[in-house]
């Protein structure tokens, strides 16, 4: 196998969020399906959380990219942590108004109270990272979903903070909950093999037996993110004796010994 | 840049690691297992074990308790009958209140040893044979021999007291008269009782000599050569014990064995009345 299909093997798990690498699984398709049925009604708040590397933001860029034809959707990946600059940005996206001084949330609520929407559909902010907002700024959120005249899809870790949002505050608000979970053995496989093959990589695709995916999956706990991190890595050894040593390459099969190596290197292996 | 080299050096340490960790549990359950296994294996074995040693310690502290019962006066009645005895109830007593439970098991293991039972035996049966004879006449390789006691009493040092001076002192007078006069037989079959019973109680060779010598002169030949025997683990130094247990022999049709018997005794103690037997039995005038 030449050197260059292990690079762009490779070259395929580089963990970046990007709607159009996005893998199509089942599980995550139902979930993504009641998600997309959830905003179509008259929903003040949806909460999607899941422990980090299980695909929130993933999901919340696919979603984005389905949606913008269709409504008027805004995905902040990243926290808006200033109050003024999340108004001014979110007064600027809904009504196009931009503000050069301060904008704080009464004058924001009082924007939206004198506005109509322009449109009959509601407007969708996606807030990825949500868990960064302060609990203050979250119970400005809550309000301003109140209004009904923007809806908010906030993606969160699970973590302390999510569980005060979700059963205080937020309960009454939330229409949808949504978990994201770790996938499963076979999810994991066609997880990889499709990342491949969407890259014309069917070689390297083929290399993933049962028995690796076995332990790819041991290893990571079925963590996309990990798994990204590890077969990263493992093209990169195979992309190393490829270049220096061949013959130590064994054809067919990812080797055991790659993987475990891959899994030192990461981290994911106490060596 | 990877690194390849040094990750292969640690995936070799960390196979190292991981076999090692497998070899430890595997030990781990290895040497787990086989006391399981053993425990298992010998737990029917312990079981019987520990019920035989229950119910041997059972009698003794009973006896024990009888002991303890009564009162100081008493206790030394029965020294003066018993010497064995004495010497063995009386540490009971002293060291009761200091001992705990196991030493006073250890200890009323240690009373068991004198075979009281084997008297019982021979008290209760007259026609059970010894297996274990003495010493030298394992030597003489005393295979045809049927057993007739299955175990020898060992030595002990006996306290001589003025009852068993007084019982001594008795047996030459009937010795004596062994020669000069037949005792009507009716009399002597309770006389050899009485002396069985206090033979049982002290176990002076010289009263198991007397009994040997009684059995032999009644043709009872198997209880002579029996209490022969008996006398000759006490004291095998004296001299009439061989003559009688010879003697039974040769009355047993075992000539050759008392040959044998008789050359092995005259080889050490030169005996002049074991050298005449052994002519009589050889040229046939003894039969």
């Amino acid at each position: 196998m030449k050197p260059s299909i292990y690079e762009n093997s490779r070259d395929v798990f580089l963990d970046t969020v990007n709607a159009k690498d996005y893998i199509q699984l089942e599980r995550i398709s139902a979930i993504y399906d009641s998600l997309k049925d959830s905003i179509e009604k008259p929903l003040k708040m949806v909460l999607l959380y899941g422990k980090p590397g299980t695909g929130k933001s993933m999901f919340l860029s696919r979603l984005y990219q389905n949606l913008l034809p269709l409504q008027k959707v805004y995905l902040y990946s990243t926290p808006i942590l200033d109050e003024s600059e999340f108004f001014k940005t979110l007064a600027q996206d809904l009504y196009g108004i931009a503000y050069d001084g301060e904008l704080n949330f009464t004058q924001f609520i009082k924007i939206l109270e004198n506005r109509e929407l322009q449109d009959t559909a509601i407007p969708l902010i996606l807030l990825d990272e949500a868990q960064l907002y302060s609990t203050a700024m979250m119970e400005k959120i809550r309000l301003l979903s109140d209004t009904r005249k923007v809806k908010f899809l906030i993606a969160l870790h699970k973590t302390d903070k999510e569980d005060i949002i979700a059963k205080e505050h937020f309960q009454t608000r939330i229409w949808e909950s949504i978990k994201l979970e770790n996938s499963s053995n076979s999810e994991l496989k066609i997880y990889i093999q499709k990342k491949l093959m969407k890259a014309n990589c069917i070689d390297t695709a083929s290399m993933f037996t049962q028995k690796s995916i076995n332990l790819i999956h041991k290893l990571t706990d079925g963590n996309f993110r990990n798994a990204n991190k590890l077969v990263y890595t493992l093209f990169d050894i195979y992309l190393y004796y490829a270049n220096t040593n061949p013959s130590k390459i064994t054809k067919g099969e990812v080797s055991t010994k790659y993987i475990e190596m891959a899994a030192i290197h990461t981290g994911l292996i106490n060596a | 840049m990877l690194n390849v080299s040094e990750l292969e050096f640690k995936h070799k340490k960390y196979k190292r690691s991981f076999y090692y960790r497998y070899l430890i549990i595997f030990s781990v359950v290895i040497i787990g297992l086989i006391p399981i296994l053993l425990f298992t294996l010998f737990d029917e074995k312990v079981e019987i074990q520990t019920t035989k040693q229950q119910a041997i310690i059972t009698p003794i502290i009973e006896e024990k308790n009888d002991s303890i019962t009564q009162d100081s006066n008493s206790t030394l009645i029965i020294v003066e009958e018993n010497i064995s005895k004495k010497e063995k109830i009386i540490p009971i007593i002293e060291t009761k209140e200091i001992e705990d439970n196991s030493s006073i098991l250890e200890e009323k293991r240690v009373l068991l040893t004198p075979s009281l039972s084997f008297i019982d035996r021979i008290e209760s049966s007259n026609t059970q044979h010894i297996t274990n004879v003495i010493s030298d006449i394992k030597e003489v390789e005393v295979e045809n021999i049927e057993p007739i006691i299955e175990e020898v009493k060992p030595k002990e040092q006996i306290i001589v007291n003025n009852k068993i001076e007084s019982i001594e002192k008795t047996l030459p007078r009937i010795e004596d008269k062994k020669t000069s006069i037949n005792i009507e037989r009716k009399d002597e079959e309770s006389d050899i009782a009485d002396v069985i019973k206090r033979f049982n109680i002290n176990h002076n060779p010289a009263l198991s000599l007397f009994i040997a010598k009684k059995y032999y002169q009644l043709g009872n030949y198997e209880q002579a050569y029996n209490y022969a025997l008996m006398t000759n683990d006490l004291n095998n130094n004296i001299e009439g014990s061989w003559i009688i247990f010879s003697k039974s022999l040769v009355k047993m049709n075992k000539k050759e064995l008392a040959i044998e018997t008789l050359k092995k005794y005259i080889s050490y103690s030169n005996s002049s009345q074991a050298k005449q037997l052994l002519d009589e039995i050889t040229s046939g005038k003894f039969k």
